[in-house]
């Protein structure tokens, strides 16, 4: 099992575990020689068990075997329980030996291996499970510090130690960033930081209680009229008010219409709050969702979202404006009536509540089920808007195979899953009425029973038992409402727990906290061995280091996917660097406000996004304050002007989602407007145009030079003819960086930049174009 | 125009053909603990030549649907120096290695029973017993860390470390384990 002590820094000698002590002393190595000490889960021969790689100045030690306990178990604080360490293999190297150390990443564990110095053959020490990549790798930088210098260096950053796991409970924070433990969160937090949410609303709320009370009150008023009061008071001749069944009428009238008044003021207030609080709870998920990095909607499906900020406002809203004040009032119902029923005749009561702790029982199933029959039922439809959202946005591909009939299928089959879910949640609910009922109908004949023999008995009067009788039916109705109450109550926590994880989701890019100016900015760009990986599985970018001088162009070449976008994603921050560093001026770019990092940094790119509205705006979106001189000099510059002055509405063209259709090459150039007119010192051209026809590029290509006039250029291409004024060129493949130069350099070189060079030359030979 | 062409792909060192590796072109040999390929093929020129390659890398190209057919045999800079049809094509004892170093990259607890599973907050806790022992494991986004393989009757975990959990055919999981993961199905 995995602990808590044993995620430590490799390089700490002192981390050596204290069962392991005894293996060490058996074999005479002192202690103090240790000069690392790694942990992992899988030995040599992939068997799980407790393996350990020490190393001394001479030599590299495996160790694996079983780690017991020996003393019981606590969760105490700072209680460590004593162990034993039984041994099975004990493997000793030379350290001498190796000359480099690799750790081998395989589909979903780790090696670590070492290359000898005399014959290239590898030795395999040690295996671990994913878990310990992050360990095993500063193993191999400091096991080869060690052959080396003879010492190990601690990492300029510092060797700090990351908590990962939660002080409370000992789980595994699942983002170290984050420090919040979810195991430690519980329901009734979730409802506390909603209910402070919703405290804004407090005046309409208790309003809303208000209103719900009074209309109970008048409930628990009107069986004594009509019943106990008419039939024991005015029908009874030794009533005090006997004969005067008109005064009792309009005493029922009377109460009738001040209910009717209070439900008509109570459903004003509910519309009022309602409409508010389902746009504000919108309002919130969307801003949170907004705030996060590019890389939480890569991990989930745009269409799960969209459901989820429409879903889950409606479902929380309801909670809190019906759910919540329902609930109270019916648990306050349910007291004055039991205070009520008690005095009126205390046996009869307890007769009638004989079948509560059963129906208490049932309800407490129920909860359960109906939960899980909910989030079914949610994850299912989460699914189909999932792939609804996804034909629509992939119609052409669709089209394109006719896959049509294929796609209805996985719909329906989809959205058939839908049905079922729900079909079995509503089921579940209808049975679950009447069985509750059941229960109900029990307490029923047993009172009337009983309550027939006290009246016949004289120890009752007729009116009584009758209006026992109604408030008896009227304290199972909101009893039974619990019931139902039950799948409102699982529905909007889960809904509630959704939106908390949004809205807690931390970014993984963060902005520095006291941002270093840029000032005048130059616009000298440099990479400092920058690593970069998306998952823990792949490296993007494998130490990638060049320095690009104030207003110079870089050009970068490469194949398709090789991580040349990844670089100009990682100047921006849209990612984070893993390792390594990005400066700007000399100022990390982690220390530069987003703000300004983006006003001076402006991608173009073959992927270009025009927002619904007119084409002013669009381009204005960089800069809402420019003057319209300044947006139609732009469009000039970018060669946008021309086409844009040639449509009927000119620069007020709606374009966007369901409106005027531009080409590729148009959008590309209005793209660019927009660059234009942010005036950025640093501009990166992203395949700006890759997807062009000759003709658009050539015109494209011009506007690029009059915008990368001045600037600091960082162009993104596999056609090599885009590069052609580049002062330097890097070469990116598979993430590294193995050449870079200037194009003669690279040239004579004769490596990939000039396979790649002499490749497109020959298609030009080929359609008769001499180079 | 066609010999323009050739040369041209030459020129990419992109080699059209696969080299398919058999007991007739191939030797491997185990030195200390890594298998070495001796391979005789035409090289990016079209040369038939045979070149001893120190360590070899294998990866499967289905890794579902055919874990021992089409491996795809690299060297050390991740480049391919063929693939392996069928580990029937290798002489025995070849194969058997092959198939060793297979299941040890892909090496992958199989879960025989979920013991509990905790969901909060888009994080879920499992503790599962496994062919392995018991393991305990966190998922981020449940739904997406489950990879339904086979029409969803297979199962394949990811956890948020990388690591992996196979459950073979979620049907035969008993009531109370299929009941725990049904949810994120």
């Amino acid at each position: 099992m995995v602990e808590k002590q044993w995620y430590f820094d490799p390089s700490q000698p002192a981390e050596v575990p204290e069962c392991l002590h005894d293996v060490l002393e058996k074999r005479g190595i002192p202690l103090s020689e240790i000069k690392l000490c790694l942990m992992t889960d899988l030995s040599p021969d992939m068997v799980r068990c407790d393996c350990w790689l020490l190393a001394t100045d001479t030599h590299i030690l495996v160790i694996c075997g079983s780690m017991m306990l020996t003393s019981p178990q606590s969760r105490k604080k700072g209680y460590t329980p004593d162990r034993s360490f039984a041994e099975i293999s004990y493997t000793v190297f030379e350290l001498k030996e190796f000359a480099e150390f690799f750790v081998e990443e395989q589909i979903a564990s780790i090696r670590l291996t070492a290359k000898r110095k005399e014959e290239s053959t590898y030795q395999l020490l040690l295996n671990g499970s994913n878990t310990y990549r992050p360990s095993c790798q500063s193993a191999a930088r400091f096991l080869k510090q060690l052959v080396e210098k003879g010492e190990i260096e601690p990492d300029k950053n510092g060797n700090k130690r990351d908590e990962v796991f939660c002080p409370k409970c000992g789980t595994r924070y699942v983002d170290k960033a984050r420090k919040i433990c979810p195991k430690c969160m519980d329901k009734n937090k979730i409802i506390r930081r909603m209910g402070s949410f919703l405290l804004r609303y407090r005046a309409h709320m208790i309003m809303i209680l208000i209103a719900l009370v009074l209309s109970s009150a008048i409930g628990v008023l009107s069986p004594y009229i009509s019943s106990g009061f008419y039939f024991d008071e005015v029908l009874n001749i030794s009533g005090k008010f006997y004969g005067q069944i008109l005064m009792v009428l309009a005493m029922i009238v009377g109460t009738r219409l001040i209910s009717v008044a209070i439900s008509m003021f109570h459903n004003i207030v509910t519309s009022v709050v309602a409409a508010k609080l389902s746009y504000d709870l919108k309002k919130t998920i969307f801003t949170a969702i907004e705030r996060l990095s590019i890389s939480f909607y890569t991990n989930r499906q745009t269409g799960g979202l969209m459901a989820q900020v429409t879903n889950d406002a409606n479902t929380i809203y309801w909670f809190f404006c019906d759910g919540v004040p329902y609930f109270l009032v019916n648990i306050v119902q349910i007291a004055v009536m039991l205070v009520i029923m008690l005095v009126m005749n205390p046996l009869l009561t307890l007769l009638a509540l004989i079948t509560v702790p059963l129906v208490f029982i049932s309800i407490r199933m129920l909860f359960d089920k109906m939960g899980k029959l909910h989030a079914k039922r949610w994850a299912k439809s989460r699914g189909m808007n999932a792939i609804l959202s996804d034909v629509l946005s992939g119609m052409r591909v669709v089209k394109a195979f006719s896959k049509e009939k294929d796609e209805i299928k996985r719909f329906r089959k989809s959205s058939l899953s839908v049905a079922e879910a729900e079909q079995n949640t509503s089921i579940f609910a209808t049975l679950a009425f009447p069985g509750v009922n059941l229960l109900f109908s029990i307490s029923n004949l047993i009172v009337l029973g009983a309550g027939g023999w006290m009246v016949i008995k004289g120890n009752m009067t007729y009116g009584m038992l009758l209006t026992f009788i109604s408030y008896m039916n009227m304290i199972y109705s909101p009893m039974y409402s619990f019931v139902d109450m039950v799948s409102w109550f699982t529905d909007s926590l889960n809904a509630m727990s959704r939106l908390i994880e949004v809205m807690d989701a931390e970014p993984e890019v963060v902005e520095a906290e006291n941002p270093k100016s840029l000032g005048d900015i130059r616009g000298h760009v440099e990479f400092r061995h920058v690593d970069f990986s998306y998952d823990k599985n792949r490296k993007i970018i494998d130490d990638v280091s060049f320095d690009l001088e104030a207003g110079h162009a870089l050009g970068i070449v490469g194949h398709t996917g090789a991580g040349k976008s990844t670089l100009a994603n990682l100047l921006i921050r849209l990612y984070d660097v893993t390792a390594g560093e990005i400066l700007i001026d000399g100022i990390n770019v982690k220390d530069i406000s987003f703000e300004e990092l983006r006003k001076h940094v402006a991608i173009v790119s073959q992927e270009t996004y025009l927002f619904m509205g007119t084409i002013l705006d669009n381009i204005r979106y960089a800069r809402p304050d420019a003057t319209y001189e300044e947006v139609i000099e732009a469009a000039k510059i970018a060669g946008a002007h021309d086409f844009i002055i040639k449509l009927p509405d000119g620069y007020s063209t709606m374009i966007g989602f369901g409106y005027k259709d531009l080409s590729g090459g148009e959008r590309q150039r209005l793209s660019i407007a927009r660059s234009i007119l942010r005036d950025p010192k640093i501009l990166i051209l992203d395949e700006a145009t890759a997807a062009m026809d000759t003709e658009t590029e050539r015109k494209i290509q011009t506007a690029i030079e009059r915008l990368s006039k001045g600037r600091t250029t960082i162009t993104i291409a596999h056609r090599l003819s885009t590069l052609r004024d580049a002062d330097k060129l890097i070469v990116i493949e598979n993430g590294k960086m193995p050449e870079a130069g200037t194009h003669l350099e690279l040239i004579n070189k004769k490596g990939i930049y000039y396979n790649l060079y002499k490749l497109q030359l020959d298609a030009m030979k080929n359609i008769g174009i001499e180079g | 125009m066609d010999e323009n062409k050739n040369q041209t792909k030459k020129s990419l060192n992109e080699i059209v053909a696969i080299v398919y590796i058999t007991k007739d072109n191939a030797v491997f040999e185990k030195k200390s603990d890594f298998l070495t390929l001796t391979l005789t093929a035409p090289n990016e020129e079209g040369v038939v030549e045979t070149k001893t390659y120190e360590r070899i890398f294998l990866h499967r190209a289905f890794p579902f649907d055919n874990p021992f057919s089409y491996i795809s045999v690299l060297d050390k800079d991740n480049k391919e120096i063929g693939m392996i049809s069928d580990l029937s094509v290798l002489a025995e004892e070849d194969a058997e290695a092959i198939r060793n170093e297979l299941n040890r990259k892909y090496y992958t607890p199989v879960v025989k029973s979920i013991i509990s599973m905790k969901d909060k907050f888009g994080f879920s806790y499992w503790k599962v017993m496994t062919d392995e022992g018991e393991l305990s494991f966190t998922l981020h986004d449940t739904f997406h860390s489950l990879m339904k393989v086979d029409g969803g009757s297979r199962i394949f975990i990811t956890d948020i470390d990388g690591n992996r959990y196979e459950i073979p055919d979620i049907e035969a999981l008993d009531r109370k384990s299929y009941k725990k993961i049904e949810l994120f199905l």
